[in-house]
């Protein structure tokens, strides 16, 4: 299995306009209207949105992972964006996020969990969030994460 | 220092993970080992067995949701944030060597059972299996050795004191296997029960699927004996008398007459139909030599197909070969060859760290005719290792009878392809042997999942 059959190619931001968390998990969700992959949107950032609430999913690092698991969500996918100049993320560590995953999880177990899996771990690494800020094309955000 | 770990999140999506990641590369900076078992949304991966726990230094929880902590009764137990473990892992793992030890109550009677019975299981075979691997590697390499330095009768003093000691450590592959089997269950009672029937199986040449036999046999009871109430003045009798005398005894018996006996009679049946199979097709007896070769790996039924294979020999006159001995030979070198080529090459992520170690060793103890390298890969999943091992060792075998290869020496694997006169036809030998380990590889490897291990 590949990334890319988790990560599409159109669901990859390489420059992220907003500044602000809200703004920025709207903008990157709107990405996923029209994919098939996550049949209500807004129930969806429900549970996005829900799950922040716990605690911010920007650990630090300049990267952030919100998700959510919701019953709207028909198979399991990411969107990818870049921000080139930052966002204001309430991180933890107060810096501002560079890199943001959002992680749409169906109900029900599914094989591409281990995937997303895969890619947060990857994240751990100073040298993928480098190229990750680096990547110009969707082949080199694949090479970075694989 | 060693460290057992386990993180968890809330939805268990990616927290989990990137905090394993993270502390598996703080304990590569701080030199500490470290297994971390992951809770997520996946289940349970890389999960920590009760030997892993027990030889670790201390235990860190990382976690934002609860986790059960009965496995780690007694240990030094460091619980933190998920959060902590992705941002701070070093300094989280440092403060674990100082961790107050974790002491519930009533936890350390739940210990054992707390993995589950099925999962237990998978536990006992896993650490019999790797008190094993490393004398099957140690004797394998040594035989080798000596066939390297003299010959395949390892003639010369160095060579037949290596070949002498390669024996030795390969022949207690058995009790380690039995041993650790029963270990697992019932701690150090069940060491010396699971030994000697180990040993016993070795004796009885009921292969590995009989020492398997014997642990478990030998674990239970002495698990059993463990849990008889004494008077006070004879419970001090227990753990030097008591239970190792009667757990052998008992236990002795009981494998005598259910494991034995019948492994007896298959290897006598298993003789006899071959005999009347001496009319066969060459084919036809080579595909099925091969596949007994194969099936238990040097078991009650391999053993026969051995010696039929040998028995061929007596017969021939100085410069004639055997193509029942030739089709023996190649397909007992297929399961080793096959279990390296599927775990080191085409499909590593499907084993363990230590799998894919002893795979590289396997290469050897395939070239030098040695199936028992592939025992450690048969315990663990034996239908489909066996299974796979089957189909390609029945090629080879058939292989050679179609290419009319013939031996005329009863053992020795690769190091006498080169000798003249010792194999006929000896390059479509070689391409026999390739066919098979490539079927067998090949077929292992679909059969097999990934498992979920940080391979990088």
């Amino acid at each position: 299995m590949e990334i890319s059959e988790v990560l599409l190619e159109e669901l990859i931001v390489f420059d992220v306009e907003s500044r602000t968390k809200d703004r920025a998990i709207r903008e990157l969700a709107a990405k996923l209207e029209n994919t098939g992959y996550v049949t209500d949107i807004d129930a969806y950032l429900a549970a996005v949105m829900k799950r922040e609430e716990i605690s911010s999913t920007g650990l630090g690092m300049g990267v952030a992972i919100p998700h959510g698991k919701s019953g709207a969500v028909a198979k399991a996918c990411v969107v990818f964006g870049r921000s080139r100049d930052g966002i204001d993320y309430q991180s933890d560590d107060g810096e501002p996020v560079y890199l943001l995953f959002l992680i749409a999880a169906p109900e029900a177990a599914d094989e591409h969990l281990r995937i997303l899996a895969n890619i947060s771990r990857k994240l751990i690494h100073e040298r993928v969030r480098n190229e990750l800020r680096q990547a110009e094309t969707a082949r080199e955000v694949y090479q970075a994460l694989s | 220092m060693k460290l057992v770990a386990i993180t968890s999140c809330s939805t268990g999506i990616a927290h989990t993970y990137m905090a394993a990641e993270a502390l598996e590369v703080a304990a590569k900076e701080l030199g500490y080992q470290i297994k971390v078992e992951t809770q997520g949304s996946i289940g349970a991966e890389n999960v920590l067995t009760a030997q892993e726990i027990k030889e670790a230094d201390a235990v860190v929880i990382a976690a934002s949701t609860t986790v059960n902590k009965d496995r780690f009764a007694g240990k030094k137990l460091r619980e933190a944030d998920v959060n902590d473990a992705i941002l701070r892992g070093k300094a989280l793992l440092e403060s674990a060597a100082t961790a107050e030890v974790y002491n519930a109550k009533g936890a350390a009677f739940v210990e054992k059972r707390a993995a589950g019975k099925s999962m237990g299981i998978y536990v006992h075979l896993m650490t019999g299996v790797s008190y094993m691997i490393p004398f099957v590697v140690a004797g394998g390499i040594s035989i080798a050795l000596a066939f390297a330095f003299g010959g395949i009768n390892s003639e010369g003093a160095v060579a037949s004191t290596i070949n002498g000691l390669g024996g030795l450590a390969m022949g207690l592959m058995w009790p380690a296997l039995g041993g650790y089997v029963a270990f697992s269950i019932a701690d150090r009672p069940g060491l010396v029960p699971g030994m000697v029937f180990g040993m016993m199986a070795s004796q009885m040449s009921a292969g590995f699927l009989g020492a398997l036999a014997g642990g478990f046999l030998a674990g239970y009871i002495a698990l059993t004996i463990k849990k008889i109430k004494l008077p006070k003045a004879l419970m001090g009798l227990m753990p030097i008398l008591i239970i190792p005398v009667f757990s052998v005894l008992v236990g002795g018996v009981i494998f005598k007459l259910f494991i034995g006996i019948p492994v007896g009679w298959l290897n006598q049946v298993m003789t006899d139909w071959l005999q009347s199979m001496s009319n066969a097709s060459g084919v036809m007896l080579g595909a099925i030599l091969g596949a007994m070769m194969a099936i238990d790996l040097a078991g009650p039924i391999g053993k026969a197909a051995y010696f039929f294979g040998v028995a061929s020999l007596t017969n021939l006159v100085q410069g004639e070969t055997s193509l029942i001995m030739a089709a023996v030979m190649v397909s007992g070198m297929v399961p080793p060859l096959a279990m390296a080529l599927s775990s080191t090459i085409i499909g590593k992520n499907r084993y363990s760290n230590e799998q894919r170690e002893s795979g590289k060793s396997a290469w050897v103890l395939g070239l030098s005719f040695i199936s028992e390298g592939a025992i450690p890969f048969a315990v663990a999943d034996p239908i489909r290792v066996l299974g796979s091992c089957t189909v390609g060792a029945a090629i080879s075998g058939a292989l050679s009878m179609i290419f009319n290869c013939g031996l005329a020496v009863p053992h020795g694997g690769f190091f006498v392809f080169m000798i003249p006169g010792a194999v006929s036809n000896v390059f479509l030998y070689i391409l026999a042997l390739l066919v098979g380990t490539a079927v067998s590889g090949v077929l292992i490897t679909a059969l097999k999942k990934p498992v979920e291990e940080a391979v990088n």
